[in-house]
């Protein structure tokens, strides 16, 4: 056939191509999604942005002003932002590499070949996860009550003295990640899928090679599954900087114990609805994406160096 | 493709994105799931038939609805709703050109919710039972009842004149009628006396108490805390005066202060304020840092008063109220607690209140909640109607809900005697002791604190919750120096006061 004539098979009668046809299509079944992310996402966080400048107050009926940098000079030198960063910062740093790690090995279990009834064991660690949160925290803060909470009754029959888990700032950290290892369920179910995936010829000609356990797992599963690692690092990095319900529930969002679940987040939620300074928080709102985005972008530059995509090298 | 097939799809696509779109990593501003006080009692109406209690105001204005917001204070236990649901129904029967909607939120996200409410133009436009604290927390939001009060020609001879001045402010007109109020008394368990082979407490103010010594003492707290002591028992049988004493294994505590508020704390030992006589000085009452110490030292030196630990626990109520987990031998509470006391067993009694031993007066903290239309309401006329009803005709059922005392004057009588007539609809007992002694709680109107500990003090939520942060830190936390930690609290609050006016 002659280009024109492969041209014109590819058009429609109204003179669309294939291509375009395909790519209105896709485009519809991309609106929702487009729709959902301007209505709920991009739209609000310029609205946020431009509060950012503003003096609104929700509890006030007096005209909104436009201020200029006041919030963002306010926040640049209240100590509270520093110190609950440093909280926040300080608690990630123990948090997320358990929260990558814990579910990896759980993973790794679970699709051991020598795990009797592995889909039973899958259903049980997962079924945590699907406790509705608020109602896992208040579990959990029962269970770490030092006086009729299960843990320090079990250490009690041991004969060792349970620790204030919830109000000693010692002990809250560890505490914290404790209570959330009990949904660790989904990031599993995700290692486990990328497992699944790693190609078993790898692993045969490793043990040809007479490569052991060890030596397979270090330098076969690692590496193909440093992009799912990468995966939930970045999205463990968000939720971390993003913790605020624990520590609202628990304690009642006092920051105690001596201000060590003062988080960044629970600062916002107070600065918004306690002090009823939406201009600030909006500020604050956005120092903690513009930080969260630094981050996420450092790991993605970092990333280059020790993920591994098959098929691209 | 077909293209059935891509609308289809389509149509899941839609589905599948809009309902994660409420699934976003960002939190929202949830509600904190604090436990509520334990519902137990299923408190039903009284068997007396409710008499009329004022002349019904009628509404001939076009057909509006009404929402009457739900709970700056209490009314969010079972039992409550359903005497508020059934109050609602009563209206709207009645009032046909009205359409009353209840909206409920538990009292600890309350605040947030209204705020948010009001801050996107969606504000309800009757909000109560709310006390003076909720109020004051939206200062300046209130809606002036003058100007319907005279239309309505509504009838204030009910009422004392002081009761409805209450509610007049400077500048902001009359915000609110009188409802109810809620005094304080002390609770305590007669069993545990009698197991500790102790008098009870004074059954009225003015008496002594006979220690059992057989010396006659004044009754100040503290003669409260060596009773408390002797009343609190470890696993051992031991109490909290013996060397066998074990402080980490304790079964029954002897006293728990009311903790909802450190200023209600510290009121307990004598009236006051946080703000100065120039509405922007913070100060803290010599009698509040006194009471403070006093509780302090009870948590962790004498350990007749939990720690928060154990307040907090299953054991003790979980968060609720410690003197209904029936552990607790006496506990100091305001009125409205004996809508949730069914736990705490039908042995108890009411006594006196213990004075403060360095000034020797009783202070007897004392709530008062009315109902309130917001100035944001665009149909004030319907709702106050509306209004009228809930402190009128549906006020006999209401404070019987609520357990609170009637500020209208036909009501008084009867209350008490309407209050033991209710019955737990489950099992047909009677839901309080029989005799309890009332009186003393009526009594203790007298010893009110004035001014009263929840008024007006500027940033009040910002203040509010560095007070929280303290109470916290102070019930969870022992071997703190109790002066510069009151010292420090007294400078933030300035700070606070000094950004906020800034």
């Amino acid at each position: 056939m002659t280009s024109l004539a492969l041209r014109r098979a590819g058009q429609s009668g109204r003179g669309q191509s294939l291509r375009q046809r395909e790519a209105r299509w896709g485009y519809i079944f991309l609106s929702p999604w487009i729709v959902g992310f301007l209505a709920f996402t991009l739209i609000p966080m310029v609205a946020t942005l431009i509060f950012s400048f503003t003096d609104i107050k929700l509890t006030s009926s007096q005209p909104v002003r436009f201020v200029g940098l006041q919030n963002w000079q306010a926040l640049f030198a209240d100590e509270r932002v520093w110190s609950s960063l440093k909280v926040t910062l300080s608690f990630a740093a123990l948090q997320l590499p358990i929260a990558v790690v814990v579910p990896f090995l759980m993973a790794l279990l679970l699709s051991s070949k020598r795990l009797i009834a592995p889909g039973l064991f899958r259903v049980l660690f997962f079924m945590p996860y699907t406790v509705p949160f608020v109602a896992s925290v208040v579990i959990w803060e029962q269970m770490e009550n030092p006086t009729s909470g299960w843990i320090d009754q079990v250490l009690g029959f041991f004969g060792v003295t349970g620790p204030n888990w919830l109000n000693d700032p010692a002990l809250i950290y560890p505490a914290l990640v404790l209570l959330g290892l009990w949904g660790v369920g989904g990031a599993m179910v995700v290692y486990l899928g990328g497992l699944s995936g790693i190609p078993s010829e790898l692993y045969e000609a490793a043990r040809i090679d007479g490569a052991g356990w060890l030596r397979q797992l270090w330098h076969i599963t690692v590496p193909m599954m440093s992009p799912v690692f990468l995966y939930t690092l970045v999205l463990g990095i968000v939720d971390v900087l993003q913790y605020f319900l624990v520590v609202e529930i628990i304690n009642n969002g006092t920051g105690e114990p001596g201000g060590a679940t003062q988080f960044y987040n629970l600062f916002i939620y107070k600065e918004l609805w306690t002090y009823s300074d939406e201009g600030m928080a909006s500020a604050l709102a956005w120092l903690l994406f513009l930080i969260t985005l630094a981050i996420t972008m450092l790991v993605f530059f970092a990333a280059r160096r020790w993920v591994y995509y098959a098929g691209e090298r | 493709m077909r293209q059935p097939i891509r609308l289809g799809m389509l149509v899941v696509a839609a589905a599948l994105t809009f309902g994660a779109c409420s699934n976003s990593s960002t939190p929202t501003p949830a509600q904190a799931a604090t436990p509520a006080p334990v519902a137990t009692s299923a408190a039903g109406g009284p068997t007396a038939a409710p008499t009329s209690a004022a002349t019904p105001v009628t509404y001939t204005g076009p057909k509006v609805s009404v929402t009457w917001f739900c709970c700056l204070g209490t009314g969010e236990d079972a039992s409550q709703q359903a005497v508020e649901k059934q109050i609602v129904a009563d209206f709207n029967s009645t009032h046909p050109n009205i359409n009353l909607i209840f909206e409920l939120t538990p009292y600890t996200g309350a605040r947030d919710k209204l705020s948010t409410e009001l801050a996107s133009g969606n504000g309800p436009d009757i909000v109560g039972p709310v006390g003076v604290g909720g109020s004051e927390a939206f200062h300046g939001q209130w809606a002036d009842l003058a100007p319907w009060i005279t239309k309505y020609a509504y009838d204030l001879s009910e009422f004392d004149q002081s009761a409805i001045d209450f509610y007049k402010q400077g500048g902001e007109g009359q915000i609110g009628l009188p409802f109810a109020v809620y005094p304080s008394e002390l609770y305590y368990q007669k069993a545990m006396f009698d197991e500790a082979g102790l008098n009870y407490p004074p059954s009225a103010y003015g008496q002594k108490y006979k220690m059992p010594d057989g010396s006659q003492v004044d009754w100040n707290y503290d003669t409260v805390r060596k009773v408390s002591m002797l009343l609190t028992i470890d696993k051992n049988g031991c109490d909290a005066t013996q060397s066998c004493f074990d402080p980490k294994n304790i079964v029954q505590y002897g006293f728990e202060p009311q903790r909802d508020d450190l200023r209600g704390m510290g009121a307990y030992f004598g009236a006051g304020q946080l703000m100065g006589s120039d509405g922007k000085t913070a100060q803290i009452p010599a009698d509040w840092s006194y009471g403070w110490k006093w509780i302090y030292n009870g948590i962790w030196t004498d350990h007749f008063i939990e720690t928060n630990s154990v307040y907090q626990s299953t054991a003790f109520n979980g968060g609720g109220y410690t003197f209904n987990s029936g552990k607790v031998a006496m506990q100091e509470n305001f009125m409205w607690n004996v809508c949730c006391i069914t736990n705490a067993g039908r042995n108890w009694d009411l006594g006196a209140l213990p004075a403060n031993p360095n000034s020797g007066k009783v202070t007897a903290t004392f709530n008062a909640d009315t109902f309130r239309i917001l100035k944001s309401s665009k149909k004030q006329e319907a709702a106050f109607v509306a209004l009228t009803y809930l402190l009128g005709e549906g006020s006999q059922k209401l404070l019987n809900a609520y357990s609170g005392f009637p500020a209208r004057k036909s009501l008084q009588a009867g209350f008490f005697t309407q209050l033991e007539q209710q019955t737990d609809p489950k099992t047909s007992k009677p839901v309080f002791p029989t005799k309890v002694n009332w009186q003393v709680a009526i009594d203790g109107i007298k010893y009110a604190d004035v001014p009263n500990m929840e008024t007006y003090m500027p940033a009040y939520n910002a203040t509010l919750d560095r007070l929280q942060t303290s109470l916290t830190r102070w019930t969870a936390t022992g071997g703190l120096n109790m002066d510069t930690e009151i010292s420090s609290l007294l400078t933030d609050i300035q700070k606070i006061w000094d950004k906020a006016g800034s």
